[in-house]
């Protein structure tokens, strides 16, 4: 008996391990992709053969049944936010929660669209619909990049950390520093201004687009010549190596903007979502 | 003369040196250039930026050698005096310049220090997180949340809440005294109730309680009940089980149920005209209501060319009724009106009655069914309305035959000639009929004195003679005339009523059909004869009743669900009748000219007309 109890437990550990590294778009064979799907499905027939008189509209049985199912994924769904802060293993392990979330999620897309028996407006009710759209394509957004980028990410910082990064910058800024002691007034302060501007200067669209035109290192680099005197043309290799070096960080920048920037959307409206779906419901109900 | 210049830098172990030097020269040249008296390695200062140089007095001159300025106890000058005793701090580029009196033997003494730079606030490598350049989650989440929920939730209720009620007119709406809620409104009002958008508060009076009847009945209150409402509700089928639940539910949170005015009035949907129902929705109760609705009068019906009961007109079975009676068709009935009318023999155009009319100028052709029945005008039928009240609708299409109109031409009531006109029975009542017969003047009186002829133009056949004897002719003839043979019985049945000879009453009704709507218009020339529908032509006697029968509507008229062809008109149940008027077009007649409906092009319309 004793094996077998082994037996079983190393299976057990086993089958643990391998789940380890399984990811949560494939958790428990795509268990929550059916389950989604199976929701996406019976929501669909039951719009397209239940006859909802005069119309579909979601105050009909059938909208109020999609319309309560909605609200209820959706509150849950937001829930992810706080149950991620909480380590558990097990039937309702973070992944197995994170897995049903965005399947669920992106089944919300029919649930709802469904509940609005493709009515729009400009109203609160349509505007609660936008922001669900909006955190949904945003969270399908960030599963796409999350499962993209990273190795953008690490292939584009060869081998280095970010600190190296900023160090090898504050190495180039000090030989600047010196290299453009001989200069006159109108090149050091070129030097000086691109030596001042933050390393990450910048707002969060120079950032997804890698486009910086307020760069002073990139206008400094316009006060110089390459084959000039002596000083002038070691301040040139300078402010280009400082430039190639600004394009790394950049172009890292640039990625970890792309990973995050669906957070930054994600969250803010999903709280409004949460708001805008108080005003929807209470708002039908008091003009009921 | 010499100037002290004492340099202090700070290691990185925070211990202070202190180097000093002696410059003897008179003037100090302060730059970044190497070859300046005073060496300063930053780029913000100019190649040689400022000079110091002893003055009368034991003053010390600054002033600045270039373009830029400089900073003398912290105002930018570009030339300055210090009085060594009180000490002066000229400041270029990070760099302090302390200019003192010194210790020794009037050396000038200036202090270099390093204005130490502001240490970084954040960790650098955090400024990789796109957080950095970004308002926080947070403060975005906080910022778009409240804005909800006070633009489009918490302005719309407290308006709503504080507002001063009006009281409910259609003449006098209030208007925008709730903020914001137009951004409630699933969609645009209907057409009929467009003056109402902006006036939310007109139909959603009390928060959380549905719209109520009593509220749409301020404005229609002449709608009337398609039936009595318990019977409705009895003769609905059973609800499907979702909308069981849906109306257990409303109903238990004060919703008016099914026979609401607005389960079927649903709004926000559009600007559309308010639509016929479908058949579905009148076959949903009266397909099988009999099962139901045990003692209906009325047979189901839920498509005209399959299943509708035969018509029921209303006539008079029977002499002296005082009311019509619903008889159906199919049981043979006899209409008893009082008259005797043969159809045929006015129609037939071979006959006696068409060679008269042709030689009449007031017909000169064979009678046509217009001759008698006209449609009435609309100053009749105001006057008709006027007079009996109800709604035109109501007396038919046709005006009542007039006797002096129709029928007189041949069936003349002309009793007398005086001087160039003539005198006739008046027609319609006994009584008068009578007192115009007696006043006939025809066979020859006694005279009241004999053996005299009275002279001149008072003799018998003068202008001036009078006959005073007793007018038996006269008797004789009202006697005669509503006698069997007689001259009113060629129309009139006789009868007797409190022992003296009279006329069986005249009773025809108005119109037959009550439980629908019927125009002639629809049914001009171009589509039928009268006699298609009506079988005048070989009726020969007027107890025939000449209603169609729903078979010979039958001919053209089916379901909804027919197909249309150049015979076969589809029709719905709201071609005939309607729901709260079922004896008047579903379409009031105060909206005769209400735009057509609004698209029907959205995704849920297509999907609706798809599925049915």
């Amino acid at each position: 008996m004793a094996t077998v109890t082994d037996h079983d437990r190393l299976a057990r550990a086993e089958s643990r391990r391998n789940a380890d590294h399984v990811s949560f778009l494939k958790h428990k064979r795509y268990r929550w992709l059916w389950i989604a799907l199976a929701l996406a499905v019976v929501s669909t027939l039951g719009y397209l053969f239940i006859d909802q008189e005069p119309r579909p509209n979601g105050g009909s049985w059938y909208g109020y049944t999609l319309g309560t199912i909605g609200l209820g994924l959706i509150v849950w769904l937001s829930l992810l936010g706080l149950r991620k802060r909480k380590i558990s293993e097990g039937r309702w392990s973070l992944k197995a929660w994170t897995s049903a979330h965005v399947y669920l999620g992106i089944a919300l897309i029919v649930v709802g669209t469904l509940h609005t028996g493709f009515q729009i407006g400009w109203n609160v009710h349509t505007l609660a619909y936008v922001l669900m759209l909006l955190v949904i394509f945003s969270g399908i957004y960030g599963i796409y990049v999350y499962a993209k980028l990273p190795t953008t990410l690490s292939e584009g910082r060869n081998q280095k950390t970010r600190g190296d990064m900023l160090d090898e910058i504050a190495v180039t800024d000090r030989q600047l520093d010196s290299a453009a002691q001989p200069l006159e007034r109108e090149q050091a302060d070129l030097v000086i201004a691109a030596l001042r501007q933050d390393i990450f200067h910048g707002g969060v669209f120079n950032r997804l687009f890698n486009s910086y035109p307020g760069c002073k290192t990139k206008r400094a680099l316009g006060g110089f010549s390459e084959h000039g005197e002596q000083a002038e043309e070691r301040v040139y290799r300078l402010l280009f190596q400082r430039s190639e070096q600004l394009d790394q960080i950049r172009r890292n920048l640039r990625t970890k903007a792309l990973l995050e920037v669906w957070l930054f959307i994600h969250i803010p409206a999903t709280i409004a979502l949460l708001a805008a779906l108080l005003a929807h419901v209470i708002s039908v109900f008091y003009y009921w | 003369m010499a100037f002290l210049i004492r340099t202090i830098a700070t290691a990185k172990s925070g211990r202070k040196i202190v180097r000093d030097r002696t410059v003897e020269s008179d003037e100090l040249v302060v730059g970044r250039s190497p070859d300046s008296d005073i060496h300063l390695p930053d780029l913000s200062v100019d190649l040689t930026h400022v000079g110091i140089s002893r003055a009368a007095g034991g003053l010390v001159n600054v002033s600045a050698l270039g373009t830029l300025p400089f900073e003398l106890d912290g105002q930018k000058v570009e030339a300055g005096t210090i009085d060594p005793v009180q000490g002066g701090v000229v400041a270029v580029g990070s760099t302090l310049l302390t200019v003192s009196s010194g210790d020794d033997d009037g050396k000038i003494q200036i202090v270099i220090e390093q204005v130490d730079k502001a240490a970084a606030t954040t960790e650098p490598v955090a400024g990789f997180a796109l957080a950095s350049a970004m308002p926080s989650k947070r403060t975005m989440a906080w910022i778009g949340s409240v804005a909800i929920l006070v633009l489009l939730l918490s302005i719309p209720v407290l308006t709503h809440l504080f507002r001063a009620p009006v009281e409910q007119d259609q003449d006098n709406l209030p208007h925008d005294q709730v903020a914001l809620d137009s951004t409630w409104s699933t969609g645009e009002l209907s057409m009929a109730h467009h003056e109402l958008e902006g006036s939310c508060e007109a139909c959603h009076v009390t928060p959380f309680v549905s719209v109520q009847d009593e509220t749409c009945l301020t404005c229609h209150e002449d709608i009337a009940d398609h039936a009595d409402m318990p019977r409705q509700a009895m003769g609905m089928p059973a609800m499907s089980s979702g909308d069981a639940i849906q109306w257990s539910i409303a109903e238990t949170l004060g919703k008016e149920g099914p026979l609401g005015c607005v389960a079927c009035h649903t709004e926000h949907e559009g600007p559309v005209e308010l639509e016929a129902a479908n058949q579905q929705f009148c076959a949903d109760c009266h397909n099988g209501l009999d099962a139901r609705l045990t003692d209906v009068s009325f047979g189901n019906a839920s498509d005209f060319g399959e299943q509708h009961p035969q018509f029921r007109p209303r006539i008079y079975t029977a002499h002296f009724a005082d009311e019509p009676v619903h008889v159906s068709l199919d049981d043979n009935p006899v209409e008893m009106s009082g008259l005797i009318f043969p159809h045929d023999i006015h129609m037939d155009d071979m006959g006696g009655v068409a060679r008269m009319a042709i030689s009449l100028g007031q017909y000169g052709a064979p009678l046509e069914c217009s001759d008698c029945h006209q449609e009435w005008t609309s100053e009749e039928l105001i006057i008709k309305v006027s007079e009996e009240g109800g709604k035109p609708s109501f007396y038919g299409d046709f005006a009542a035959v007039d006797m002096e109109e129709s029928c007189e031409a041949c069936h003349s009531l002309v009793s007398g000639r005086v001087g160039d006109s003539f005198t006739s029975i008046r027609h319609g009542d006994v009584v008068e009929a009578m007192e115009d017969f007696a006043r006939v003047d025809r066979g020859p009186r006694r005279p009241v004195v004999s053996g005299r002829a009275r002279p001149g133009q008072f003799a018998r056949g003068g202008t001036y003679y009078s006959n005073f004897g007793r007018p038996m002719s006269g008797y004789i003839a009202v006697n005669r005339a509503i006698q069997p043979g007689g001259l009113c019985t060629e129309c009139h049945i006789p009868t007797t009523s409190e022992g003296r000879a009279d006329l069986t009453p005249v009773n025809l009704p108005n119109r037959f059909l009550f439980g629908g709507y019927f125009t002639h218009d629809a049914h001009g020339e171009d589509v039928a004869e009268c006699t298609d529908c009506h079988a005048a032509d070989t009726s020969a006697e007027a107890t025939d009743l000449l209603i169609p029968t729903l078979e010979s509507c039958r001919d053209c008229h089916l379901g909804e669900s027919a197909v249309e062809t150049e015979t076969i008109v589809p029709s719905g149940c709201a071609m005939c009748h309607g729901y709260h008027t079922p004896t008047a077009p579903w379409r009031p007649e105060d909206h005769p000219d209400l735009p057509g409906n609004g698209g029907n092009d959205t995704v849920a319309a297509i999907l609706g007309s798809l599925r049915r």
